[in-house]
């Protein structure tokens, strides 16, 4: 029997591009999975992500890092969260998150759903302001915080992690569509 | 139209969705002895105010919550923005 060595390969190929002042590239190696409340168990949920991220329950549209699996925990909607983490097995991601919450949340892997995109660099908001709804002033959307939009007509979750730094994430199917988006954004804007 | 969302802040319109009059909140009791009317009622009968409407509304390209937004047809100026499960609630719902 032949005997294959399948090499895995991100989304987008581990793209990274620099235009003037703004870099835009590909994350890889990050896990995402979301934990969602059980009806009316807010208590239990709250006291199993101390217990086993060491981070507390982050309000909607805020993140708040937890002290293990260098975990950043993301607050997307009134019962739901995300948890994005360093996981080196990419197989493991959802019983990572299991075994450290317990019984008290949903657990579900979305790391293979959203392709990830971080674009950083002074001109960041000049490159983003054409295509992108949400206010991204630092008063409206300060460093921490979390939000689901739209670009382009395709959905985004965009992080802003650092002064001049936002991760973009959008599903894994229409990946290429948004990166061409983006880059082209940045690339009308960079001076 | 922006749309003032209880825990975002305002977000464009577009990103939500619409499904119609609030009081779809108020399902009638399947087990009433007039059910049938009752039914027929909640589902074919609507008011069509010129002014102030209550109306369900679903950020389904955001946090995906349900609200009730209270808008003037006539001017589209959004009154009132209402988590839906706020609403429910405070009408003796459970959920």
């Amino acid at each position: 029997m032949a005997e294959f060595a399948l090499a895995p390969r991100s989304t987008l190929g581990g793209y990274a591009e620099t235009f003037g002042s703004v870099t835009l590239a590909e994350v890889t190696g990050l896990a995402l999975v979301s934990a969602a409340v059980p009806n009316g168990g807010d208590d239990a949920f709250a006291a199993a992500l101390a217990e086993g991220l060491g981070a507390a329950r982050p309000a909607t549209g805020d993140s708040v890092a937890g002290d293990r699996y260098g975990a950043r925990l993301l607050g997307m909607q009134p019962d739901q969260i995300f948890i994005l983490f360093e996981e080196p097995d990419p197989n493991r991601a959802a019983e990572t998150v299991a075994d450290a919450l317990g019984p008290d949340a949903y657990v579900t892997d979305q790391s293979d759903s959203w392709a990830m995109l971080r674009i950083a660099g002074a001109g960041v908001r000049a490159a983003l302001e054409r295509i992108c709804m949400l206010d991204l002033d630092d008063a409206a959307f300060p460093e921490g915080r979390v939000a689901r939009t739209v670009m382009e007509h395709l959905a985004v979750i965009v992080l802003r992690d650092g002064a001049d730094s936002f991760l973009l994430m959008s599903p894994r199917s229409s990946a290429r569509s948004f990166l061409h988006a983006v880059a082209v954004s940045v690339e009308n804007t960079a001076g | 139209m922006l749309i003032d969302h209880p825990l975002l802040g305002p977000r464009d319109a577009q990103e939500f969705v619409i499904l119609g009059d609030a009081s779809l909140i108020d399902r009638p009791d399947w087990q009433a002895g007039d059910a049938a009317q009752r039914f027929h009622d909640y589902q074919h009968l609507r008011d069509n105010p010129a002014g102030e409407h209550r109306e369900l509304w679903f950020h389904e390209q955001g946090d995906r919550s349900w609200l009730v937004v209270t808008r003037n047809t006539l001017t589209h100026e959004v009154v009132k923005v209402e988590l839906a499960r706020d609403v429910a609630i405070a009408r003796g719902r459970d959920r």
